[in-house]
């Protein structure tokens, strides 16, 4: 069970990476509308 | 009473074309905006559309966004030389109104980019001011249907989005704990079945502390803050207990796994953090859907002025921040009133339906005076400046809703009370199963009592409320009702007095002949003229039968009358005494019929064939087909409904007797200030509905324990509105009050079994019979239980829409 002491805190890691992310996303402001981005990828880009 | 003969439908919106507008339109608007669409190849809007509504344009210049003092305040220039403004846009609603503004940049040369945000209705605009300017980009917004204004109010839109987004990280944090301790916990408790070596465990419960205590220390925040304040002010909060509850279980288990030994609840107090900050976040959501009562001063009256010089006489668009007491103002004939202020010159008509409810428009003349936001309906005036912006009397009325709205709010009494028993009945007990385990061991007494503390942190009786109103909210969001929050439902729970405004709420809100006394056949002549005219007055005589032929000459004179020949007769249709004016004298005008329409409360129109009065009809606004059903489900609720509006009190008791309530229950002529004295008035016998669309019930709405506005409502009703109801029929009133009786009986059941739940843990725990396992099993549990609960709810759960 020795490889838990490596992965386990690995995977803990890997976590604090992605709620970094998360962060970092709503802190850019990504997450301020929800409601207007869902509507916009109906649009074409060609015209 | 109307034939209906192969409808012919608007080409920009769909709705039938009213008899009478020649083209393909239903509007002017309709026409403005479909022009603008093919102008610049935009015809995708069309296939991108999935709800059509008529179109609205303003003929405004929109020249003084390109004011210097505009500018300064609105505008931000950016090193590359373009300019970023932030623009409120109109009528908003769809995926296609989103692609239509967004393809602002391919129709105007110098328009660098335009991004919508929808909910909040709001547009950000950055473009080259050297090739083009603001009001150019406003024209065209205005053009495609959006009228435009600036968008105040930004620093309290940054405190918002500021709000927004620290409640959204923390949610993500709780979130990610959530998953990984329980990952953790899972191993624990695999542990404690399989065997797990005495190192491997203190590793796991070390890892679970490390990853718990930062992050629920600072997801929790929120809690602990409101706890904080509570207990400084020497309220009851909810918040108390759970802070209470999640602090006792990060101590106790920090402690635990450094002491070596007894029991750690992480996994459930991740749990109960995380969903708590989700319940939270719901309700923010609903919160910030309510627009601002800055951006709705700003819908009401109008943001520019036209200005006269004290010496040269000439006019000027000034933005309405530059308009002095004092000042020269030209209002033309069908604009807005800028100000309040006195007339120095000129004769008209004024609409002032916005403050007063009266639907027929007041002569005005020099001296009288007139208010902001109310509609100059005939001549060009000449207003002195008396008051301006917030001191104008509908700025006065919107400051009244804002100190209103503020005065209530706190639906959570009833919750807030339980989490005061709760602390005091769980402290105690807790206190209690310390002293009896410490007579076998203290290290026992603290363990169980902490694991007391715990567990029985009531989770679920925080979720209750925000579930079961998220629900109704959500299904009266789909059937047109927009409820402000767990307040207003709970309020409309409790029946008292509820208090219509007729207009638009009883009766169909369209004027109809409903009386014809004398020549049967005038009603074709009369229809002929009034054929081309929007006036309601004529569209209801255009509606009410066959135009006879062409109508030539056609002079229509502004909240007076109309003239015209068809064929061959002299037609003329008006208020009878400006009819009888028309006339040569001593031609009888039958005052006997003009009195027995009055009479019933109906709006007199005399109809003149070639010199004599042959016809007299009776205007009225029908009663809904359902009201009268509507207001027996009312009735039946507990409800005492009552008239109270501005219209004339003949017309208000006719409509009340038509619907079978007693005449002292039908109040007519009634200004804002007064309905505003009979709601505070009616609020010391209970409570207190009243039912509005108009600015001038937006005080008594506020005013009022529930207030609720209906469609058509100036945008200030809706603020000031707990509900606003998209169809304005009483019948939706009615499924609103039945929708919220249900969810308080939802509410009261969640809450039983949230306190069962409590109690049961309550007693394991004292018992010192509870596992970190049974906990992360039962804690869920009664959260996941009050989530059924609340989803089965029977609130607009009737068969019948509405």
């Amino acid at each position: 069970m020795t490889a838990l002491y490596i992965v386990l805190p690995l995977a803990l890691l890997v976590a604090a990476i992605a709620v970094g992310a998360f962060i970092w996303t709503v802190r850019s402001g990504q997450l301020d509308d929800v409601d207007t981005p869902p509507r916009r990828i109906l649009f074409d880009d060609d015209d | 009473m109307i034939s209906q003969q192969a409808v012919a439908a608007c080409a920009h919106c769909g709705l039938p074309i009213p008899r009478g507008r020649a083209g393909e339109y239903c509007c002017d608007g309709c026409e403005i905006v479909r022009a603008a669409i093919a102008e610049h190849g935009l015809e995708k809007f069309y296939a991108l559309r999935d709800e059509a509504a008529p179109a609205r344009t303003t003929s405004a210049s929109y020249a003084e966004l390109d004011d210097a003092a505009f500018h300064r305040v609105h505008v931000r220039t950016t090193g590359d030389g373009r300019a970023h403004a932030a623009l409120y846009l109109e009528d908003l609603r769809c995926t296609a109104c989103v692609w239509l503004v967004e393809a602002t940049p391919r129709c105007l040369a110098g328009v660098e980019q335009v991004r919508v945000d929808l909910g909040r209705a709001r547009a950000d605009v950055s473009w080259d001011p050297r090739a083009t300017s603001l009001s150019v980009i406003a024209r065209h917004l205005d053009r495609i249907g959006h009228a435009v204004h600036p968008y105040r109010g930004l620093d309290r839109e940054a405190l918002r989005v500021r709000e927004d987004r620290a409640l959204l990280v923390k949610l993500g944090v709780a979130g990610a704990a959530v998953g990984n301790l329980m990952l953790l916990a899972i191993a624990m408790y695999a542990g404690v079945f399989g065997g797990m070596s005495s190192a491997d465990t203190t590793f796991f419960r070390v890892a679970s502390a490390v990853v718990a205590v930062p992050a629920l220390g600072f997801a929790a925040t929120p809690m602990f803050r409101t706890a904080l304040g509570a207990l400084r002010a020497r309220r009851l909060h909810l918040d108390l207990p759970l802070s209470i509850g999640i602090l006792a279980g990060l101590v106790w288990g920090t402690a635990n796994v450094i002491r070596g030994v007894g029991e750690i609840y992480f996994d459930s107090l991740a749990m109960l953090v995380f969903l708590l900050l989700v319940a939270r976040f719901i309700v923010l959501r609903h919160q910030r859907r309510a627009s601002t009562a800055a951006e709705l001063l700003l819908a009401l009256t109008p943001s520019r002025a036209r200005r006269i010089d004290p010496v040269t006489r000439q006019i000027v668009d000034v933005p309405i921040d530059a308009i002095a007491i004092g000042d020269r103002i030209e209002v033309r004939a069908g604009d807005t009133i800028p100000i309040d202020g006195v007339i120095a010159r000129g004769m008209s008509a004024i609409d002032a339906g916005l403050l007063t409810g009266e639907s027929r428009p007041v002569d005005v003349g020099p001296n009288d005076a007139v208010h902001a936001g109310t509609v100059n309906m005939a001549g060009p005036l000449e207003v002195i400046a008396v008051a301006v912006g917030e001191a104008t009397r509908v700025g006065a009325l919107v400051a009244q809703i804002d100190a209103l709205s503020s005065r209530r709010s706190h639906l959570e009494r009833l919750v807030d009370t339980i989490a005061g028993r709760f602390v005091s009945v769980v402290g105690a007990v807790a206190l209690l199963t310390f002293v009896a385990w410490s007579f076998v061991s203290v290290a026992l007494g603290a363990e169980h009592a902490m694991a007391l503390l715990i567990v029985t942190c009531p989770c679920a009786l925080a979720l209750a409320t925000p579930l079961a109103v998220t629900v109704a909210l959500g299904r009266g969001a789909r059937r047109g009702i927009l409820i402000k929050g767990a307040d207003a439902l709970e309020r409309l729970a409790t029946p008292g007095t509820m208090f219509v405004d007729k207009t638009g709420t009883v009766t169909e809100g369209k004027l109809a002949v409903a009386t014809w006394l004398g020549d049967i056949d005038a009603g074709g002549l009369a229809a002929a003229v009034e054929a081309g005219s929007a006036h309601p007055i004529a569209r209801a005589l255009a509606a009410n039968a066959e135009p006879t032929a062409g109508a030539t000459e056609i002079c229509e004179e502004l909240g007076r009358g109309i003239t015209g020949l068809v064929a061959g007769h002299r037609v003329v249709v008006g208020a009878p005494r400006w009819v009888a004016g028309q006339l040569a004298p001593g031609k009888h005008s039958h005052d006997g019929w003009v009195a027995e329409v009055t009479r019933r409360g109906e709006t007199p129109v005399a109809i003149a064939i070639d010199g004599t009065v042959t016809a007299v009809a009776g205007l009225t606004d029908p009663i809904r087909g359902g009201a009268r059903d509507a207001l027996e489900v009312l009735a039946k609720l507990g409800w005492k409904v009552e008239l109270l509006s501005g219209d004339d009190p003949r017309v208000v008791a006719s409509v009340g007797a038509a619907l079978g309530l007693p005449t002292e229950r039908c109040v007519g002529a009634a200004s804002p200030e007064y309905k505003l004295a009979v709601v505070d008035a009616a609020r010391a016998y209970g409570p207190v509905a009243m039912v509005g669309d108009g600015v001038n019930d937006a005080a008594a709405i506020a005013a009022a324990t529930c207030g609720i506005a209906v469609s058509g409502a100036a945008e200030i009703a809706i603020e000031a509105a707990d509900i606003y109801l998209r169809s304005p029929s009483i019948e939706a009133i009615a499924t609103t009050a039945r929708a919220a009786v249900a969810t308080v009986t939802t509410i009261r059941r969640s809450l039983r079994i949230s306190l069962a739940y409590n109690l049961t843990a309550g007693a394991l725990a004292a018992a010192g019979i509870i596992h970190p396992l049974v906990a992360a099993l039962l804690m869920p549990a009664s959260s996941l239980t009050v989530l059924a609960s609340s989803l089965r709810s029977r609130a607009f759960r009737d068969r019948s829409p509405s």
